[in-house]
């Protein structure tokens, strides 16, 4: 998405909204007590009375995004690899299961929004046996959608109502593919949106589909240099009001993934802050050397019942810190990242309002001295107006 | 029949790796390679994925030793894997030692097929020999 002439480029974020056009961005802190459209159309119906609707081009990560339960046959292969596809749709609550250990997982209470499930290379067949579909029969979701062997897709049809079956996402070299089910939860993104009564009707202003944030700014990230003085390989640091996402060069991962993507994304659920502020501080808190991090920063662990400028500050170098430690070997995650190998760290979302580069270079530094005992230092690069996510429906 | 192969641990023995893929695809086996540095649990995880009937591990830095400890407890995690043929070969200890004490050390791990410093048709033999035993050849 590059701001053009005739171009209003709209990203509807947990805290902010944002709007840009060739010369300006501007944020406008949202009204939790309004609905979000009228909210918008109140703050920047001036602005958007200016554009023709097929001139608009909406992004959101308003509506939460889409809840996700993988149900695969091993971790190696079918979780990553359908885990993998989700994040880079945009989908940030994913819960997995196990195939062989099913019987011990308990029933998530929540409605799912999308069920996948996946295994085998399309040679191989009867994955699933009932124990799957005894599972299934009490959960409660919207969608479920069958990725794995073509041999069994029958036998989910004829067991389960209203499967989609894909092709497979796995190929017979073990391989990873991607389109299909990206391009399925891609859309059913733009059907949530149009089913929420807050947001559906940002489609009265926009003639485009509306995509989730964190799907443009993974799109945005090959042409960043454009931007900002990146060095590869780098990662992008988006932490938000709600949730952290982080987009990383494929060159900083060990892994058996072999795809077309330059970059990969995941995300930390319940990491943020504004509205995950709580789960921040408990994260902060289970975490040994959150202690002599704020002995660092010259404060103590009273700073997280304080509400002032310094507590929000001190928060978000925080943040940083647990991002940091959740993708190293110290905290196993779903991927490690070789973080020894990074030249830049981007950072955009709410902290680089508040941040000074030199705020953020004390944690990195503070981060690979404790945690990998090193001294290197990544460089770190602030998109202090938001720009990011304007680059990404060039593409 | 399906084999699931690699090289496992850090190991970039690529050459040695791609004899033993084109030499079981002569012999008529569906060949799945992870290739070099491979974890041993991928090796399991690709044997479930794919309903392979024989594992085989190939290592030539002398890395197995140190991973074959783990197989037995990898292993029992798993619930349907009884039936596999576990096969490893290559230069599986550092330094040297006495084959019939390797042989063993590795039987115990759960291989079912050790093939130390060993001629790769010969193995290849061994491997259609058990097949054939088993039933599943």
């Amino acid at each position: 998405m590059t701001a053009t002439d005739d171009k209003l480029l709209i990203d509807v974020g947990s805290t902010y909204f944002k709007l840009a056009t060739a010369n300006t961005i501007e944020q406008h802190f949202r009204d939790f007590n309004r609905d979000i459209f009228d909210d918008l159309m109140g703050k920047c119906g001036d602005t958007i009375d200016r554009f023709d609707k097929q001139d608009i081009h909406i992004c959101s990560s308003a509506n939460g995004g889409l809840s996700t339960l993988i149900i695969g046959v091993t971790n190696s292969f079918s979780l990553k690899y359908a885990t993998n596809i989700a994040f880079n749709s945009g989908i940030n609550i994913i819960d997995t299961i196990l195939y062989q250990n099913i019987e011990e997982y308990s029933l998530p209470s929540d409605l799912i929004d999308v069920v996948i499930i996946v295994g085998g290379v399309d040679s191989h067949a009867n994955l699933f046996s009932s124990a799957l579909y005894r599972y299934i029969e009490q959960l409660n979701y919207s969608n479920l959608v069958f990725v794995g062997s073509a041999l069994d897709a029958q036998q989910m049809r004829d067991n389960i109502d209203n499967v989609v079956v894909l092709p497979n996402i796995i190929d017979d070299r073990l391989h990873i593919v991607e389109e299909h089910l990206k391009e399925y939860l891609t859309n059913l993104y733009q059907q949530d949106i149009e089913g929420k009564e807050d947001i559906k009707h940002l489609y009265d202003i926009t003639a485009n589909q509306i995509y989730s944030t964190p799907f443009i700014v993974n799109r945005a990230l090959p042409t960043i240099e454009a931007k900002f003085p990146v060095a590869d390989p780098f990662i992008l640091l988006d932490i938000g009001g709600a949730t952290t996402d982080i987009h990383y060069s494929k060159d900083l991962v060990e892994d058996n993934i072999v795809t077309e993507n330059e970059y990969d994304r995941l995300v930390f659920k319940r990491l943020g802050v504004y509205k995950s502020k709580q789960s921040l501080i408990l994260a902060a808190q289970a975490n040994e050397f959150t202690y002599e991090l704020l002995t660092h920063l010259k404060v103590t662990e009273n700073i997280f019942h304080e509400q002032s400028d310094k507590a929000t500050k001190i928060l978000m170098q925080l943040a940083i810190f647990l991002v940091l430690c959740k993708m190293s070997h110290y905290r196993q995650s779903y991927i490690n990242l070789k973080l020894l190998a990074i030249n830049s760290i981007v950072f955009t979302g709410g902290i680089t309002k508040v941040l000074t580069v030199e705020d953020i270079e004390s944690i990195i530094v503070f981060f690979y001295r404790k945690i990998l005992t090193s001294d290197h230092k990544p460089v770190a690069i602030l998109d202090s107006d938001y720009g990011i996510w304007t680059l990404g429906a060039k593409v | 029949m399906k084999v699931v192969t690699g090289v496992v641990g850090n190991d970039i023995h690529v050459v040695a790796n791609r004899l033993i893929d084109l030499s079981l695809r002569a012999r008529g086996y569906e060949v799945f390679n992870l290739g070099v540095n491979t974890h041993l649990e991928e090796f399991f995880d690709a044997v479930v994925e794919t309903g392979a009937e024989v594992l085989m591990i190939s290592s030539l830095n002398g890395e197995a030793e140190g991973w074959g400890r783990e197989v037995p407890l990898l292993k029992s995690r798993y619930s349907n894997l009884d039936d596999v043929i576990m096969m490893i070969g290559g230069n599986l200890v550092v330094g040297s030692g006495n084959t019939e004490d390797i042989v063993a050390r590795y039987k115990k791990y759960g291989f079912d097929l050790v093939c130390h410093q060993m001629d790769l048709n010969t193995g290849l033999d061994m491997l259609q020999s058990l097949s054939e035993e088993r039933g599943i050849a």
